[in-house]
């Protein structure tokens, strides 16, 4: 079974801290980051949430870079970019293409690297709460949102049969793989439109079925929720309390000074 | 006393299609009843049409001896108390953790929040799945969630169970845990009430069964009457189960004495004739007639224990000093059959037991046990069907310790009681850690 980011949060020993510490850290990275105008910032909550993310909640390192591989690229070729074409003012080097100037100045230097850092640490802060926090944690956050109940309830079947659905999914998609059903572009098509229309007919049963099987259970429109009592400890209390420090620290020490 | 009854009910979808005919059962309380059929006759349907999921157009249920009546009110005290576990678990798991599926019974049936907690708690840990308790369905293997789904039930406490099909994708042991979780739910008064096309597991566990096809009831009664209606099992496309064969054609053999119904292994190896006659060598001096003592056999004559055999009579002498004797077999050493509770397990005392006693086959019942032993790498001789087994083992010399905990202590000690006296076959059968009386 491949496993999904979700099942790596499951498994994390971050899953059972207190879900408000996790969501006020990652919110407050996000916020320094993105008001600082110094890349320092978000570079330091991005070393800061990676190294909670891989130490702590003791996710793969592989799999970590590889998750953050794919904005970190998309990223990477956006900043040259910008290197390029953003910024007025004195070069710092310049060539020549095809009879165009293109240069570096260190204004578009300087946004380059911003973007890159803020990216980098909105990223890490956002994997850091996906892979600590399952949704299942979430959905007791979510419950104190004064979301209505009904909402919750059904993005919480929701989530459950996803995997039903994921798994069925998966059966059908091998079962006509074996048969060839994607030996080319059209027969692939169809297959797929048959996998469609196979899992919506799936679902509608499956809605049913549910709908017997809860009523089974005397279902009169309540569902539990899962809140546990989870209080901050010291340790967590005071790793937090040393994280916000070091970064506001940098961000007043960084700020209006230009990186270059 | 009948729990739940039907008066020729008969069911037909919205579509028009007929699913059950003039349906007569009687369910009585605290039995272990198997509903036989083969795919589509009507058993499903028949399951839901007791929990007043599916309303009859003609007939009707009664629950406790009154009609059912359909208002939401009546229904939910039905439904409270007439539970139903699906085929497939993943129609019925649906909460996105193992403990929020549990508590949604309870919750639903209005408990307060810690009663909710302390009876999902205790209900988790009697199905052992404690330690799965915050895991999402979709990690558990086929057999937990079959035991997520029972805890479901068992969490609203009723007094019927139903479930459809339990055996259903799952692997032996697994199956083996499942019954014997059922066993111990019967052996505390629940009636269980299962459908089941396995002929071989309606044989040996159910008290009473019903036969169904299309859509009707064609037999009823006492499994050893049941299964021996070849008319009416070829009707219903069912087979005679295993054990019942076996015996039909050994008895054909001459091997087996007549007129038992075997239900499970230690009473089929009961209906065997015992070997009275042997070839042995004999010294020229023994004549036609005369008594000798051949002391005791092992090895080849006797594979699995050893036996004295004495007084022999010398019936005819071959010419070549071949003699055919008739003689009583003495096993020589009797097997026993112990119980340890793990429910007061500690591992020095079960060490001690077992080289105090010379136990040469240890079996564990029930989840929680296994996991003890696993726990402790105790070696495990026997995971399924361990009380069978136990007793087969014992019967040929061997001394066997069971592990097991809570009712099913008792439950494992009524069945062997249960053989003993049938059987006529003395074992020695004991709790090796009774409660210490204060």
């Amino acid at each position: 079974m491949t496993h999904i980011l979700d099942d790596y949060a499951v498994l994390s020993p971050l899953r059972y801290k207190n879900n408000w510490l996790k969501l006020s850290v990652v919110t407050f990275g996000i916020l320094a980051g993105v008001s600082s105008n110094s890349p320092l910032v978000p570079l330091v909550t991005a070393a800061c949430m990676s190294f909670a993310t891989v130490h702590f909640g003791k996710i793969p390192s592989g799999l970590y870079l590889r998750l953050l591989a794919g904005p970190a690229g998309f990223v990477l070729v956006s900043a040259v970019i910008i290197a390029f074409f953003f910024g007025e003012g004195v070069k710092l080097f310049s060539f020549d293409v095809l009879g165009f100037t293109l240069g570096v100045s260190s204004a578009g230097l300087n946004m380059a690297l911003l973007v890159l850092a803020r990216t980098l640490g909105g990223m890490s802060c956002l994997l850091f709460l996906s892979l600590t926090t399952p949704m299942i944690e979430l959905f007791s956050v979510l419950k104190t949102t004064k979301l209505p109940d009904s909402f919750i309830e059904i993005s919480m079947m929701m989530y459950r049969y996803i995997f039903v659905f994921m798994e069925v999914a998966m059966g059908v998609k091998y079962a006509q793989t074996v048969r060839l059903g994607y030996k080319d572009f059209r027969t692939s098509f169809r297959s797929v439109v048959m996998l469609g229309t196979n899992l919506f007919i799936r679902s509608w049963e499956q809605g049913e079925k549910l709908y017997v099987s809860m009523n089974s259970r005397c279902y009169d429109g309540k569902l539990t929720m899962l809140d546990e009592k989870r209080p901050v400890k010291l340790p967590e209390a005071v790793l937090a309390c040393g994280y916000f420090v070091l970064v506001m620290f940098v961000f007043l020490y960084t700020r209006g000074m230009p990186l270059i | 006393m009948v729990v739940l009854e039907t008066k020729d009910l008969s069911y037909s979808y919205p579509d028009g299609t007929l699913a059950l005919e003039n349906i007569n059962i009687k369910i009585e309380k605290g039995k272990k009843i198997a509903f036989v059929g083969r795919n589509g006759s009507g058993k499903s349907t028949l399951f839901l049409a007791l929990n007043g999921t599916h309303r009859p157009q003609k007939g009707q249920v009664l629950y406790h001896g009154n009609p059912m009546k359909y208002d939401s009110k009546s229904l939910r005290e039905v439904r409270k108390n007439v539970g139903i576990v699906f085929q497939n678990s993943d129609d019925q798991i649906f909460a996105p953790t193992i403990y929020q599926d549990v508590a949604f019974g309870p919750t639903n049936l209005g408990y307060p929040r810690e009663k909710v907690d302390k009876i999902v708690t205790e209900t988790l840990e009697y199905v052992g799945l404690t330690h799965l308790r915050d895991k999402p369905p979709h990690h558990l293997s086929g057999g937990q969630k079959k035991r997520v789904a029972i805890a479901g039930i068992v969490a609203m406490d009723p007094e019927v169970i139903i479930l459809d099909e339990p055996l259903s994708n799952l692997d032996p042991v697994g199956a083996d845990e499942v019954m014997d979780l059922l066993n111990e739910l019967n052996y505390f008064g629940k009636t269980i009430v299962i459908s089941t096309h396995n002929v071989d597991l309606a044989y040996s566990w159910a008290d009473y069964v019903f036969l169904m096809n299309d859509r009707r009831v064609i037999s009823e009664g006492a499994p050893e009457e049941i299964f021996r209606q070849t008319e009416n099992l070829k009707a219903a496309y069912l087979r005679r189960p295993v054990t019942l064969e076996i015996y039909e054609e050994i008895k054909k053999r001459g091997l087996a004495k007549v007129r038992s119904c075997p239900r499970d292994i230690p009473d089929l190896v009961q209906t065997l004739r015992s070997q009275h006659l042997m070839w042995v060598d004999v010294p020229p001096e023994v004549e036609e007639g005369d008594t000798i003592n051949l002391g005791i056999l092992y090895g080849e004559y006797a594979q699995d224990s050893m036996y004295e055999a004495i007084n022999c009579r010398v019936l005819h002498i071959h010419e070549d000093g071949l003699a055919i004797v008739e003689m009583d077999r003495k096993a020589l050493r009797a097997g026993s059959i112990g119980i340890y509770d793990t429910s007061r397990y500690s591992h020095e005392e079960l060490m001690r037991i077992i080289s105090r006693d010379g136990i040469e086959c240890v079996g564990a019942m029930g989840k929680k046990s296994k996991l003890i032993a696993e726990g402790d790498d105790l070696y495990i001789h026997v995971t399924s069907g361990v009380i069978d087994r136990s007793i087969l083992n014992a019967l040929s010399g061997q001394r066997c310790l069971i592990l097991t905990h809570g009712g099913m202590v008792d439950h494992a000690m009524d069945r062997i009681r249960c053989y003993i006296e049938k059987s006529g076959i003395t074992l020695p059968v004991d709790v090796v850690n009774p409660v210490k009386e204060e």
